[in-house]
């Protein structure tokens, strides 16, 4: 039996030897994204589509685009004053509450609806509270705890995104509302495509409809019946999450518009804005991440983008290096620095929780949690040791083949 | 205590669907090329991706054909043959050249015929298994469910009492084979999702 | 009776799953790991994996990579991208692979197509051939061949492939609609079960590479990646205009 095993694994590190050479990973001259981004794009000077599209940002007349989204709401809002000019989903975080004001500063009656995470940190519950405070009435939903651990649960180990159901709900919720209440206008804040590129059409667009929100939402593949019948979830369980159907959507003739569209959009910007109005940030840098004023309310999180890091080779921190690196804050070379620092760390903790409290939650042991990273994980973009598997430092980081663009 | 499951390697195909599938369903599964692993097994599993005279030379190349008669027919360990491990039980088999195979029973592995209907050889698809007769094999599943099979040659039997299921494609086949503790599917059960999986869970309590 | 199948595609470059439109432009559309896992979810009938630039970059399959999703697929599993040699076949099969889909190799060395079928049966050889109208094109629909697709379908079928993954480059990834009339002309002249792929954009697109095309199969990638419309929706679809599938 043991003679068997020998000749399985042996089997198994020839098969893996005779795979083809490992080409390194290669990332955009200007930023710091790889090749490996979803819809990203790379020229033929080897810059990404981000960046490309942020330089295209500066033609953009943003007086004529003010001129629009006055006319926009204008549209939208109440004539009597008997229901609200608009919805918007709401974090309480540094984007939601920036929207928020810029609402009320156009004159708008907003209704805020947040779906609060399972995992709401303390300052997340005090950064809603905030925003309450600002002045809208402000409706908040939670979902059915016992079930919603079970989704998180089944959308870590299913397709490696523990957040799924919380992406679900940021769409589903408000619209839902917007439906229920006979709200017509729905304002987020940012269209993603704007910022990290994708195919143009979606990039320049500014409604959402059905099919925006499944092909770019970030729904991975998974639907929400796909749930049914596992772990004991039924079809009434996925009230919350299911997105109201295209004739009801007609009906009351919901549409949404993305404040980035018709405003200049910045991370830190916003954070810098809200802060002036009661929004909070974290004392030190996030755990995996270069900053400390975003993904305040969910300690779920530091999972959720650990994940990102091993299924494409970049976390939070890429993210927002090359962010700071398009708008000329940070040279690249300081960029990698930092990103060299904090990228992909395994997620001890986040916002000082510590991953076994979060898993525990969850119902999930360290081990399982270990064999789920394992799943996902490409392995063709870390290092491997003899036999094949993923080198693990001793506090479980795993390390890349190539950071930057070999010289 | 859990069954212990040989699944026969003779170097031919991929076994790690099938031993999956019975570690699913809490059995402990192994594969092994060994003639002198199968005494310690519960049941013995024979699947088989391939054609018929290699796989006939590879079974006695390792003297896996002897020790499988001994444990199956003679120490009557259940067994079950899949796919092309169905078709080694059979006297003759028909496919590139005339092979001798296992002959445990009275039968012949011969081509599809194409009909007017059933135009297609190989047989590639999910079809429906219909149960000449009942059988813990098929306990729980319908009787006309479908199961996933990819053949181009099929088990003629000599005696119809050997005919466990029928499967209605170029004027029908024999889709399942019993005699006593020997069982043959010519589906691929570890492939054919929840009713594949309930034949492979009956097969470890028959 | 036989049920029709329908079979969502997995096309990989480089580091993930690609999404392209006439066999370019490939978009990177996210990881492998994900989509086989979902699809696994919801019990498919049989899943393609195409490794589309294999043959142009000179490299063999990533067996490692098949190994890992093939043990997250408890369906069938057809593999292909890259396969130059029976030992490629021996390996993509002993990894998980159920199936195996030889395409410029088909046409470069044919001889690999009936030693395959000899050794493995010709069931577990699916011959792929591209096409731009009723020509045939290889390497990632770079290399235009002699060949027509009757004629080539006919010869693989001689020398014993067991299925032909008939794709048309030109209604790739553009949701328009099959080749139909291609996928008649071959389906017509072989007697071994023909894949549709390339176009489907509605399932309504699908019934007619059934029923006017007279294919035994329908693939689909870009339809089914983006999660608007499911396979099981598909089948639904067709089992109510009569069409066998297994619902």
């Amino acid at each position: 039996m043991s003679e068997y095993d020998g000749v399985e694994t042996a089997t198994r590190a020839l098969i893996h030897t005779r795979s083809p050479e490992p080409k390194p990973i290669v990332y955009c001259r200007s930023c710091l994204i790889p090749e490996t981004k979803p819809d990203i794009f790379f020229d033929e000077d080897g810059m990404c589509s981000a960046c490309r599209h942020y330089d295209g940002r500066d033609d953009v007349d943003w007086a004529a685009r003010r001129v629009e989204l006055e006319a926009v709401l204008e549209r939208y809002r109440s004539k009597d004053g008997t229901t609200y000019d608009c919805v918007i989903g709401v974090s309480g975080g540094k984007d939601s509450t920036t929207q928020v004001i810029r609402m009320l500063e156009l004159g708008m009656n907003p209704l805020c609806v947040t779906a609060t995470t399972d995992e709401l940190s303390d300052i997340g519950r005090r950064n809603i509270e905030n925003l309450k405070g600002l002045g809208v009435d402000f409706l908040e939903y939670t979902t059915n705890p016992i079930v919603r651990r079970r989704v998180n649960k089944l959308a870590l180990v299913q397709v490696g995104d523990i957040s799924w159901p919380e992406h679900v709900t940021i769409f589903t919720l408000p619209v839902r509302i917007a439906v229920q209440m006979r709200i017509k206008l729905i304002v987020w804040g940012e269209n993603p495509q704007n910022e990290y590129g994708g195919p143009a059409a979606a990039a320049t667009g500014n409604t959402l409809t059905r099919r925006w929100l499944e092909e770019f939402g970030g729904l991975l593949g998974l639907r929400v019946t796909d749930l049914v019948g596992q772990e004991d979830i039924e079809p009434r369980h996925l009230i919350p999450y299911t997105y109201p159907d295209d004739d009801d959507l007609a009906r009351v003739g919901v549409t949404g518009i993305f404040l980035g569209y018709y405003m200049p959009w910045d991370g830190l910007q916003n954070a810098i804005f809200a802060q002036s109005y009661g929004f909070e940030t974290w004392p030190q840098t996030i755990e995996g991440s270069l900053c400390n004023y975003e993904n305040l309310d969910n300690h779920q999180t530091g999972i959720h983008d650990y994940f990102k890091y091993l299924k494409y080779g970049f976390g939070r921190a890429t993210d927002i290096a090359s962010m700071h690196v398009r708008r000329g804050r940070l040279r690249r070379e300081d960029a990698l620095k930092l990103v060299r620092l904090h990228d992909g760390k395994f997620p001890w903790t986040y916002l000082g929780k510590s991953i076994h409290d979060v898993l525990e939650n969850i119902d999930m042991t360290f081990d399982e949690f270990i064999d789920v990273c394992d799943r996902f994980t490409n392995k063709r973009l870390f290092v491997t040791d003899r036999h094949g598997e993923l080198a693990r430092g001793a506090d479980q980081h795993l390390t890349k083949i190539n950071d930057d663009n070999p010289e | 205590m859990k069954q212990r499951v040989a699944i026969v390697d003779y170097g031919l195909c991929n076994l790690d669907s099938v031993r999956r599938a019975f570690e699913t369903l809490g059995a402990q599964a192994f594969v092994t090329d060994l003639p002198s692993d199968l005494e310690y097994a519960d049941r013995i599993v024979l699947p088989g991706v391939g054609a018929f005279p290699d796989a006939m030379r590879n079974l006695r190349g390792r003297g896996l054909d002897d020790a499988l008669g001994m444990q199956v027919l003679e120490e009557g360990a259940p067994f079950l043959g899949v796919c092309l491990g169905m078709q080694l039980m059979a006297d003759l088999g028909h496919e590139v050249e005339d092979t001798k195979g296992l002959a445990w029973l009275s039968s012949q592995v011969t081509r599809l015929v194409p009909t007017a209907t059933d135009r297609r050889v190989p047989h590639i698809g999910w079809n429906e298994v219909r149960p000449a007769r009942e059988s813990p094999l098929f306990a729980g599943i319908p009787p006309s469910a479908d199961f996933y099979f990819v053949h181009s040659f099929h088990v003629a039997c000599a005696h119809d009492e050997d005919v466990l299921a029928t499967t209605p494609y170029c004027g029908g086949f024999a889709s399942a084979v019993q005699r006593d503790n020997v069982f043959g599917v010519q589906f691929h059960p570890e492939k054919s999702q929840q009713y594949g999986l309930r034949l492979l869970k009956n097969f470890l309590s028959v | 009776m036989l049920k029709t199948r329908v079979v969502p595609t997995l096309l990989h470059k480089g580091w993930g799953l690609v999404k392209g439109i006439k066999f370019d432009s490939l978009r990177a559309v996210g990881s492998p790991m994900q989509a086989i896992k979902v699809y696994n979810l919801r019990n498919v009938d049989e899943l393609v994996f195409l490794d589309v630039t294999a043959t142009t970059e000179d490299r063999g399959p990533d067996f490692s990579l098949v190994d890992e999703l093939a043990d997250e697929c408890f369906m069938p599993l057809a593999v292909g991208g890259g396969i130059r040699t029976v030992e490629d076949v021996r390996k993509l099969l002993s990894v998980g692979a159920d199936k195996v889909v030889i395409g410029s190799a088909a046409i470069e060395d044919p001889g690999i197509v009936r030693l395959a079928s000899d050794r493995f049966g010709a069931q577990c050889v699916v011959v792929s051939i591209d096409t731009v109208g009723s020509d045939v094109w290889i390497r990632s629909g770079t290399t235009r061949t002699n060949y027509n697709a009757v004629e080539m379908a006919r010869e693989m079928e001689r020398l014993g492939a067991g299925e032909i993954l008939l794709q048309s480059i030109e209604r790739d990834g553009v949701m328009q609609g099959y080749d139909v009339e291609t996928i008649a002309g071959v389906s017509g002249a072989v007697s071994i079960p023909v894949v549709a792929s390339g176009g489907a954009g509605t399932f309504a697109h699908m019934l007619d590479a059934l029923r006017d095309g007279g294919a035994s199969a329908v693939a689909a990638a870009s339809m089914f990646h983006f999660t608007e419309q499911t396979p099981m929706e598909a089948k639904q679809f067709l089992a109510a205009a009569g069409v066998p599938t297994r619902v």
